[in-house]
């Protein structure tokens, strides 16, 4: 049962830096990317070659996985971000696409549909560590320079950006460096949760890092409340701990958990979105503005 | 004579057949309110955002303080000291009015903003003078979108107050203003030309025209048709003839 919590904190912790950063870049800047596992996948894949060809450091895994995550995204966000609106979207769903494909084909650097397996466990001065601390250090980092950026005028900068892009550019503002800034800043943070994704399984493959993911992260983050500080955390909680909740419950079959558990996210969205427009932490006026 | 800030010439845009603006030459020298008039669909607004690089040139240049900023992105314009306020304000709706004006003093798109306390002094003390100036400081804490219709014209200036500008383009300020609003409206631009800022100005209610500019440039079909002071354009029967809709048949 210790286990069972144990990993399941774990993976929240991870699942809480995924939402925080895929929130930093939707609640603030309002790019609606829906390829953060694609970022997600590189930080692993990356992390998990560092642990199986160099050393199981997972500082360096770390270090490696955000320095591949938000390097790639920025070759990929500048001809994505000329594109607004409902258009990026759509060229962010072609990118996981490819992403995802990629996964799949590449075999020497991702073992292809099998995977990377017998990834060794993070080791400190040649001393074996569990993944949550370290998890939890990450997600702590990360939620502290998100509120900082957030108050400060970085934060107003990406604001003013997704409420009026060009009366931001009127005032000298270059938003195409903001904005890719901000995606880079997210997308290695991204990173840095497939690093310990990796290092904590010891076992990845392309399932962790498609569309399902990517859709997962995004609904974390409306359902906890976009542009807060603690909604996307309390939605990856809600959404990680949603299954184990289930399997408890007796009168539904293992077989149908699945089953079960996609029902009720669907009626859990649709009802938060009509009871409580901003998430759950979220200021419950910004959702029902008129403008 | 005084220093001209901004001069644009010949400047042309076409959009497919129509063609917008026709080779506007304009000057706006410091310290001076510059109206620009005509009818809808003149090109007066095309013309601003021919100079501030948010449409391309299809001829024509243009110079600030006698840098070329043809080419230039808009943020790189507004960077050079030219301050623009939208038709349709175009506010940072879901932030506080103070965050609405603090943003225009920060221009830097990096995580932190060059300068250190000291430069964040000062930005702070420009935006509380722009709050004050505007009238908008008890409404600090209110959120752009909740603001009443003259408030939020008034955010919209004071985002060009606190952009610390010498060259403001203003497109339709006043309109919709009531006559006490449009009085400290006047008392702003005064303000900012006293201290040497170039202003131009897209109006259509042409009192507020006489009542605030020192020229007038009266443009139609995309040419500048008459440029002088308030009093003869305004009492020119055949510019008056065209604004007011009484087009001369052009000869067959």
């Amino acid at each position: 049962m210790t286990a069972f919590l144990l990993n399941l904190a774990t993976l929240a912790a991870i699942s809480g830096i995924l939402a925080s950063t895929l929130n930093f870049i939707v609640g603030y800047a309002g790019i609606f990317s829906v390829a953060h596992a694609v970022f997600f996948g590189l930080g692993a894949y990356g992390g998990a070659q560092v642990a199986l060809l160099l050393v199981p450091d997972p500082f360096l895994a770390c270090f490696v996985a955000a320095l591949i995550a938000g390097g790639l995204s920025l070759c990929l966000a500048l001809p994505a971000l000329r594109v607004r609106g409902e258009y990026f979207v759509a060229a962010s769903l072609g990118l996981q696409m490819v992403a995802a494909t990629l996964f799949a084909e590449l075999k020497p650097l991702t073992g292809g549909i099998g995977g990377l397996v017998g990834i060794p466990r993070p080791e400190i001065f040649g001393t074996v560590v569990p993944v949550l601390p370290l998890a939890l250090a990450a997600l702590a980092l990360i939620l502290f320079l998100t509120a900082r950026l957030q108050r400060g005028a970085f934060g107003r900068t990406l604001q003013s950006i997704r409420d009026a892009d060009s009366a931001a550019e009127a005032l000298g503002k270059n938003v195409n460096a903001a904005k890719t800034l901000a995606v880079a800043f997210a997308c290695a943070g991204a990173g840095v949760a497939g690093a310990l994704y990796a290092l904590h399984l010891s076992f990845i493959n392309v399932e962790s890092f498609t569309l399902d993911q990517s859709i997962q992260i995004m609904a974390m983050v409306i359902i906890g409340g976009t542009g807060t500080l603690w909604g996307p955390l309390v939605g990856a909680i809600m959404l990680l701990s949603l299954p184990a909740v289930l399997s408890f419950i007796p009168f539904i079959p293992p077989t149908e958990v699945g089953a079960v558990q996609q029902i009720i996210y669907g009626l859990a969205m649709t009802l938060l979105m009509i009871f409580r427009p901003a998430g759950l932490v979220g200021d419950q006026t910004k959702g029902r503005s008129t403008s | 004579m005084t220093e001209v800030l901004l001069k644009s010439e010949n400047l042309a845009r076409a959009f497919g057949g129509v063609q917008a603006v026709a080779g506007v030459s304009l000057s706006l020298p410091a310290g001076q309110v510059t109206a620009l008039v005509g009818p809808n669909g003149a090109g007066k607004t095309t013309t601003f955002n021919l100079i501030t690089g948010n449409l391309r040139a299809d001829s024509g240049t243009a110079h600030v303080r006698g840098k070329p900023v043809m080419g230039l992105k808009p943020w790189q314009v507004a960077r050079l000291g030219v301050a623009r306020s939208f038709q349709d304000l175009r506010l940072f709706t879901h932030m506080t009015v103070r965050e609405n004006v603090l943003a225009a003093t920060e221009t830097a798109a990096w995580f932190w903003q060059p300068g250190g306390a000291r430069a964040r002094a000062t930005r702070e003390d420009r935006a509380v003078t722009a709050l004050e100036a505007t009238g908008l400081s008890a409404l600090a804490d209110a959120r752009a979108v909740d603001l009443a219709y003259a408030e939020r014209k008034f955010l919209s200036m004071a985002r060009v107050l606190a952009a610390d500008a010498d060259i403001w383009l203003l497109d339709e300020p006043a309109s919709g203003l009531d006559l006490s609003s449009r009085l400290r409206f006047g008392e702003l631009l005064r303000a900012a030309t006293a201290r040497g800022v170039a202003i131009c100005l897209i109006e259509h209610n042409l009192d507020v025209v006489a009542e605030l500019s020192d020229r007038i440039a009266f443009l139609d079909q995309g040419r500048v048709l008459a440029e002088g002071d308030p009093q003869s354009i305004l009492r020119d029967p055949a510019l008056a003839a065209i604004y007011f809709g009484d087009r001369p048949q052009e000869a067959a």
